[in-house]
């Protein structure tokens, strides 16, 4: 019965991904039968300027994102009225970018730090905050694309923070309040270290669904100007379907593969050892 | 003692500013973009932006004039959405049945399998699957959307779906067996409907990701199974210049069902963070 869920990841994820492989290793392209060039494709990857600067985009976006989010939801979390009506109804409000599309949500990017006529542009310059040229920086672009990240994104990372928070047992509250531990100190020595199984979870699974980032940036900069602003994702997608090298491609994608699965390497090998260790 | 009482208010202030910052944060990029679509050209590039202004039908009209194809996609985007949901919780309640009912080598290592396979970057599979489904006549339909949604969530369902049925007492599936059910009848009739909010659980998540992807439906269709994320950054990309009103309209109208949705399934979505990635 476990046929369906196999079937579906065997033909759409496991197969095409072997594929990938073998393709990495192989000169190909539109019209032209794919030819065996070993590493080539990886050491031409590793000398592209590109791909470097598209590397890099990925590695500071991922990493702000990530940080900035969880940061978010912790404060937020400290903010929060005790369970009943009112937190609900915040918690609804607060969840409510979760639904929005990456797309919809360029859009309102792009209107609300509109130079002209944006309301957030208009905010800042009234604060005194220099003007972001998002258009022709580079990085005031990344910029936009890591507020808009945590945007859409914050709601998760508070969910799982914010679900764990509310299984944690009240005594030790008490406990920690009779002993005259102020609020900073009771979060610092109580909430925050008895979260970190959830914050962990939280961070490898965003760090994973960061790191695909492809969306924000295309609609918003199509990674340029002069390519400066693309990410691995955006690299891998022109590679492909812009300039028809599905070699360079590939190996691109197996360099994506590879990183993910470093990132989830510990929590892999936790989940692998409750797994088959304790289980059996 | 007065001191104390002083810096109490002081905290709540802070906490009150903080939840304000908050609603603000999340709520007012959905606001402005909802009641934007009911303005004047003249109003919605009114610096700063209008809260009080006279509102018009007028972009909805134009919208349904000159992008019939937005609704077509609106329908597109349905169809897909509700297939793939479907599709995800047949599978995933199958292979959650046996994950919590099975033991063995076997079914930890598939159990393991679905948690690899769903950490791979989902642009990776779209290079082999794209020449592959073209010739296959695949491309730009529906029913290879379905697939590749249901595929990247079936992980997670299958992980909600086996804690759910985790709860289920096996002494109710026994007794049936005792009074001499099939297996077919003790899961059609005691297992699954027992495990009808687990399905619900993992459907939303599966749900939300389909009515909002850009990424599959950008690279596999062309014209004919086009989904309204797809159309909405036709929109805004379009050669005369972006037509901010219809725009606006357009995003409302992909945006406001599925806000609504993930307001209604909130509990659902908790209950499935919790089970699916902290106790997986």
């Amino acid at each position: 019965m476990t046929a369906p869920a196999h079937l579906l990841l065997a033909l759409f994820i496991l197969l095409p991904a072997a594929y990938v492989f073998g393709l990495s290793f192989m000169q190909s392209s539109y019209g032209q039968d794919a030819s065996f060039v070993g590493l080539e494709n990886y050491a031409k990857l590793l000398q592209d300027r590109y791909f470097w600067v598209s590397a890099w985009n990925t590695f500071i976006v991922v990493n702000s994102v990530v940080y900035i989010e969880l940061a978010l939801a912790l404060l937020l979390m400290a903010v929060l009225p005790p369970p009943g009506l009112l937190c609900r109804v915040i918690i609804s409000i607060i969840l409510m970018p979760y639904a929005v599309s990456e797309v919809v949500g360029v859009l309102m990017v792009k209107y609300m730090f509109d130079p002209g006529v944006g309301i957030v542009a208009y905010w800042l310059q009234a604060l005194g905050v220099p003007e972001l040229e998002w258009t022709t920086q580079p990085s005031h672009a990344l910029v936009l694309v890591v507020v808009l990240s945590v945007w859409l994104h914050m709601p998760f990372t508070f969910l799982i923070v914010y679900t764990a928070r509310l299984g944690l047992p009240p005594e030790l509250y008490e406990a920690a309040r009779t002993d005259g531990a102020n609020a900073w100190q009771r979060f610092c020595h109580v909430t925050l270290p008895l979260l970190m199984p959830a914050i962990l979870v939280a961070l490898v699974f965003r760090y994973i669904f960061a790191f695909r980032i492809f969306p924000e940036v295309w609609l918003l900069t199509h990674g340029g100007p002069a390519r400066q602003t693309e990410v691995l994702a955006v690299y891998l997608y022109k590679s492909a379907f812009r300039y028809n090298d599905f070699g360079m491609a590939s190996a691109t994608a197996w360099a994506m593969v590879v990183l993910s699965l470093l990132i989830a390497a510990a929590y892999l090998r936790s989940m692998y050892r409750r797994m088959f260790v304790y289980a059996s | 003692m007065r001191a104390r009482s002083l810096s109490l208010r002081f905290a709540v202030c802070v906490k009150a500013a903080g939840l304000l910052l908050a609603i603000l944060w999340s709520a007012f990029p959905i606001f402005l973009l909802l009641s934007s679509s009911f303005k004047k050209p003249v109003d919605i590039f009114a610096v700063p932006a209008k809260l009080v202004f006279e509102p018009t039908m007028d972009n909805y009209v134009r919208l349904w004039r000159e992008w019939p194809v937005f609704f077509e996609s609106l329908l597109n985007s349905l169809i897909v959405t509700c297939g793939a949901t479907l599709l995800t919780i047949v599978a995933s309640a199958l292979a959650g049945w046996v994950l919590s009912r099975c033991e063995g080598r076997y079914v930890t290592g598939s159990a393991f399998a679905l948690i690899v396979l769903r950490l791979l970057p989902p642009i990776v599979i779209t290079l082999p699957l794209f020449p592959v489904t073209n010739l296959l006549g695949l491309n730009d339909t529906r029913i290879l959307l379905v697939f590749l949604y249901a595929t990247f969530f079936v992980s997670l369902g299958t992980w909600i779906m086996k804690a759910s049925f985790d709860q289920i007492p096996r002494a109710l599936e026994e007794a049936a067996a005792n009074d001499g059910a099939s297996l077919r009848q003790t899961l059609q009739h005691i297992s699954m409907p027992l495990g009808i909010p687990g399905m619900i659980a993992a459907g939303v998540f599966v749900f939300i990701h389909a009515w909002n992807d850009y990424l599959f439906a950008f690279i596999f269709t062309t014209t004919r199974a086009k989904t309204a994320p797809v159309v909405l950054s036709e929109i805004m990309g379009s050669a005369t210049g972006v037509d901010w009103g219809v725009l606006f309209a357009g995003a409302s109208m992909q945006l406001l069902p599925i806000v609504i949705f993930v307001i209604l399934v909130q509990k659902y979505l908790i209950a499935g963070l919790t089970s699916g990635s902290l106790k997986g």
